[in-house]
């Protein structure tokens, strides 16, 4: 406890009087460690080393750069992209910054959320964390359960003072202060020292639990972002009008499984997309903004239990057997048939193209690898509202499909599908295909040998290839799942942390004392005073209020008395004042010195508080 | 539901009647500085802070009555029944005053008060308007948002004039500045017409989520303003800043300055954790996630860790009082970086919401 000492010390030196010398913790009104001043050498030994190692840990001034040191290390994960958030950037950073993108890598700072150097901080805040409130609420668990403490004897010296004299006996005095304060939802006790007897009363306990509901649900917070990154998952994937997808590992486009799920734990729903409708801006201002997403599913959340149907839109996502669906993009999947050279259908279907801009503008490739005599493969661009200005390249205008158009190139060779990696499937490996010479009458300008087919047109393809017929448009949707078993313990910890934190910011913690000390002329003397930790929340009016109450309620006698009363209270306050007053005339002289004294103030105020608050009285 | 165009014109026109009406209040707010009198014995009670105060508390007597209440320090002030008080700190009537005993000054403060109130009549509508020929929260793009914070923030200061029955007035001058700039910007710069929805944003989430966040925005602003002024003022009382002090003198004192920032900051912190924790519920619902350090919810989680640090600073020894108001003020520059610069630059998911 020497740092305790070392607060006493300067405590001492700075009190008017001797007061401060009978400092004691009981007195405290808050919970919050008091040894912060100066880090004190450690003692020898490596328990003692242990011990003060974790004391510095759960101290406020450590919790205090922990969260800088959270807060900056947050910065460049906004700053650089992120592979959590879109691992495409990041290649196109490598791409453009070849020389310290690897440098960067190695830092992790492309992965900040996931770093090591990230989780040491929130570990180090989070210990600090436990090792600070689990004492608190230990200490807080037992100040709840003891009385409030006894009367200082000079009540006079706490911040609010209120006094007069009374014939009623001191039992009637104690018996409606008590009253009087218990109405006003004050916890009170009662003994007797200094010459009379007490009554102390406390409330705004609430204020401490508030705090410490805050901070543990800080934790459970925690906890549960852990639960759901273990045991959580994520997929997308990519359906087509009229077509659906299960629930297995396979069934997904992209799947993010949390470490403690196997292939085994995804539940088994099945769902499917009947329609998709979406409508667009038609006025000038906006034209062509997304308005209304409605995509018509069907479901079932085993692969036995009945179908139903739903609507899913942005913002209003399904919940499917514990997993939710979410309405992710949308586009156009071109229907078209492919013909080789003997007549045979060897492509038949919708074919999902990406969108490249807002007017849905799509580019994808169609492929047809078992074409005979050559395999054959197309790509190029969907345009859902065709548009021509004089002898340009068409483009689209709308989103919606209301003149749909394909502009293709044409290949011909190997496409180069059992070439072990992954193919993309948006765009055609070209390396060892020939391009096919079109010379299509409705070629577009500038590239003679792409196709421009509008809806059920077809397009035969030289040497007697083939042919490709452009027969529908469908449209597909991405649905994104998620399933997150700490989600609800979140949100919970979250609405705890709310309320505590609206109760240990708004709530006051103060404390009223009612002295009744008996006069030699047979009268009572009737003391009230009052004291707050809240800063600037001195309980003036409760004071007052409750000396009126009293009074009204006890009859006042002699008012002279009260007066002489008071006049000892000045002289004493005068005292003080002329003391301050002196200061007042040093900080005119060194004005630097006046806010150390300001200060100093402030902290003897609050250490004086405590001392009176918590000495007992003799 | 189709834009209304009238009433968007209308909200066009409030927004500019607004924009001069706090000019004018801007300029009587100057004026109010100006003319305070500059009185020596202020200039001295301001300098000296706090401490002087407490020499006032032997004054006054309790005559014809029955109970005394002494609050330590302060002047004797009779309560209900004859009852005195008296208070260790100055209460705020104690406190300078920005026109000082200079009747012309007065005048011009209440005057700028007048325009002040009538400038914020014109925004409120202006703001109304925007949403009523829109059919929506008018607060769906930057430019929106700009004139909804600049409105949190002039409420957040009407709100302490009318708590604190006058007394704040001093926040005026810097208040009416920051309205200004921020109002004339949005309107000059990130003006927008007013637009339907992207279904990404038709929620009404956007209400809780997005009102939550600008009244925070709004408040913190005017905390940042009591606590630029709280280090300004504690220069003055240290010594420093020499020629300003006589009209910094005029300035609550540093400590009443802090205590102000103080409780605003309390007062909205909760209110903040709440917008966080709404744009998450909002995110979950949206997006599948509730969090993914996406640069806005980062930026979010930056100013909320900021602020936290702020209120640890202030329980923590050798960090209260001038460090904790810089822990303050970087705080607020973080929530204007996750406004202006997350925005524009930093393309997250939130980047529809449009310039
Ligand atoms: C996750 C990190 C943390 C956050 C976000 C956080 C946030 C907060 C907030 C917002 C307050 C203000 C409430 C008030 O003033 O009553 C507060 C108070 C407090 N915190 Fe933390 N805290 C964190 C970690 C810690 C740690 C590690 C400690 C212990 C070393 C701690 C100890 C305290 C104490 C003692 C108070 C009360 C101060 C007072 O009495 O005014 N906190 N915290």
């Amino acid at each position: 406890m020497s740092e305790q000492t070392a607060t006493e010390t300067e405590a001492e030196t700075e009190a008017p009087d001797g007061v401060v010398s009978h400092l004691e913790e009981a007195g405290r009104l808050t919970t919050q460690p008091r040894a912060e001043r100066g880090i004190n050498l450690p003692r020898l030994g490596s328990l003692g080393m242990l011990r003060w190692m974790w004391r510095q840990l759960t101290s406020m001034r450590i919790a205090l750069i922990l969260l800088f040191l959270l807060s900056l290390a947050a910065i460049p994960g906004s700053l650089l992209p992120q592979r959590e958030i879109d691992p495409a950037k990041v290649d196109q950073f490598f791409i453009a910054h070849p020389g310290w993108a690897p440098f960067l890598d190695r830092l992790e700072l492309f992965d900040v959320f996931e770093s090591v150097w990230f989780g040491a901080i929130y570990t180090l805040l989070f210990i600090s964390l436990v090792g600070c409130i689990v004492p608190r609420s230990f200490a807080h668990f037992k100040a709840m359960r003891a009385a409030p403490v006894a009367a200082p004897r000079n009540l006079r010296r706490l911040p609010v003072h209120a006094s007069f004299t009374t014939a009623a006996s001191a039992d009637d005095a104690l018996a409606a202060a008590r009253a009087r304060l218990r109405k006003r939802r004050f916890r009170t006790s009662a003994g007797s020292g200094a010459g009379g007897r007490w009554i102390s009363a406390e409330k705004g306990y609430l204020r401490e639990s508030g705090n410490l509901l805050f901070h543990l649900s800080l934790v459970g917070l925690l906890i549960a972002v852990a639960i759901g990154h273990f045991f959580g998952f994520k997929g997308a994937v990519l359906v087509t009008q009229g077509s659906g997808f299960s629930d297995t590992v396979a069934g997904y486009d992209s799947l993010t499984m949390g470490q403690l799920v196997g292939p085994s734990d995804l539940p088994p729903f099945q769902i499917s997309l009947n329609n998709f409708s979406a409508t667009y801006e038609t006025a000038e201002a906006q034209y062509g903004a997304p308005r209304t997403f409605n995509a018509y599913v069907t479901y079932k959340s085993t692969p036995t239990s009945k179908a139903a149907n739903d609507d899913l839109q942005v913002n209003e996502p399904i919940t499917v057997n514990g997993t939710r669906i979410y309405l992710e993009s949308h586009g156009y999947a071109p229907v078209v048939t492919v013909r080789d050279g003997k007549g045979d259908v060897v492509f038949d279907g919708p074919v999902v193209f990406l969108e490249q801009n807002a007017m849905f503008t799509s580019s994808g490739a169609i492929k047809a690898p078992d074409a005979q005599p050559q395999g054959l493969g197309f790509q190029g661009f969907f345009l859902p509202d065709e548009a021509q200005l004089d002898g340009s390249m068409p483009f689209s205008d709308f989103p919606a499909a209301d003149h749909p158009m394909l502009i293709l190139n044409a290949y011909a060779g190997n496409l180069n599908m059992n070439g072990g990696e992954d193919q993309n499937v948006y765009t055609l490996d070209t390396s060892q295909m020939k391009q096919l010479q079109l010379k299509s009458p409705n070629a577009p300008a500038g590239d003679a040998n792409a196709m421009m087919l509008n809806l059920h047109q077809t397009q035969k393809l030289p040497n007697g290839l083939g042919s490709i017929t452009f027969d529908g448009v469908d449209q597909w949707v991405q649905f994104n799942t998620a399933y997150d078993p700490g989600q609800s313990m979140a949100l919970v910890c979250a609405v705890l942390a709310i309320l505590g934190l609206i109760g240990s910011l708004g709530i006051r913690r103060r404390r009223i004392w009612v002295r009744v000390t008996a006069r030699p002329d047979g009268t009572a003397l009737v003391e009230v005073a009052g004291l707050a930790r809240t800063e600037g929340a001195t309980p003036t009016a409760e004071v007052t209020a409750t000396a009126e109450t009293l009074a009204q309620r006890l009859g006042v006698t002699d008012p002279a008395e009260a007066d002489k009363e008071a006049q000892t209270e000045r002289d004493a306050q005068t005292e003080q004042s002329e003391e301050i007053d002196q200061d007042a005339d040093e900080a005119d002289a060194q004005p630097t010195a006046t806010t150390a004294r300001i200060n100093n103030d402030e902290q003897t105020d609050e250490q004086t508080d405590d001392a009176l608050a918590g000495r007992p009285t003799e | 539901m189709p834009i209304d165009s009238t009433l968007a014109n209308d909200s066009n026109i409030f927004i500019v009647l607004a924009l001069v009406a706090y000019a004018i209040a801007f300029i009587a707010y100057c004026a109010e500085w100006a003319f305070g009198s500059k009185d020596p014995a202020q200039r001295v009670a301001a300098a000296v802070g706090s401490s002087v105060r407490v020499v006032t508390q032997s004054r006054g007597a309790v005559k014809a009555s029955a109970i005394t209440v002494t609050v330590n320090g302060a002047p004797d002030e009779p309560s209900g029944g004859g009852v005195t008080v008296l208070t260790r700190t100055a209460p705020e009537s104690e406190e300078p005053t920005v026109a000082g005993d200079s009747i012309r000054a007065e005048v011009m403060g209440r005057f700028a008060v007048m325009a002040t109130l009538i400038g914020f009549g014109f925004h409120a509508g202006g703001v109304l308007l925007r949403g009523l020929a829109a059919h929506r929260v008018p607060w769906a793009n930057m430019y929106e948002f700009s004139c909804a914070a600049a409105l949190a923030m002039a409420a957040a200061y009407v709100v302490l004039l009318a708590v604190r029955r006058g007394s704040a007035r001093w926040l005026g001058l810097p208040v009416s500045f920051v309205v200004l700039v921020t109002l004339g910007l949005a309107y000059t710069v990130l003006y927008a017409p007013a637009e339907e929805l992207v279904p990404a944003l038709n929620s009404y989430w956007l209400y809780i989520h997005v009102t939550a966040a600008m009244i925070s925005t709004g408040a913190y602003g005017v905390a940042s303003v009591a606590t630029a002024l709280y280090l300004v003022k504690l220069a003055v009382e240290e010594g420093k800043l020499r020629r300003l002090a006589p009209s910094l003198g005029r300035l609550p004192s540093s400590v009443a300055l802090d205590r102000m920032a103080y409780r605003v900051i309390a007062f909205i912190f909760p209110l903040w954790t709440f917008a966080v924790i709404a744009g998450a519920i909002w995110a979950e619902k949206a997006w599948g996630r509730y969090w993914g350090w996406d640069p806005k919810e980062t930026w979010s989680f930056i100013v909320w860790v900021v602020y936290a640090a702020y209120l640890h600073a202030r329980a923590t020894h050798g960090w209260k009082g001038k460090a904790a108001a810089w822990i303050a003020l970087v705080a607020f520059a973080c929530v204007l970086f996750n406004y202006f610069v997350v925005n524009t630059l930093l393309a997250g998911q939130h980047s529809y919401a449009g310039l």
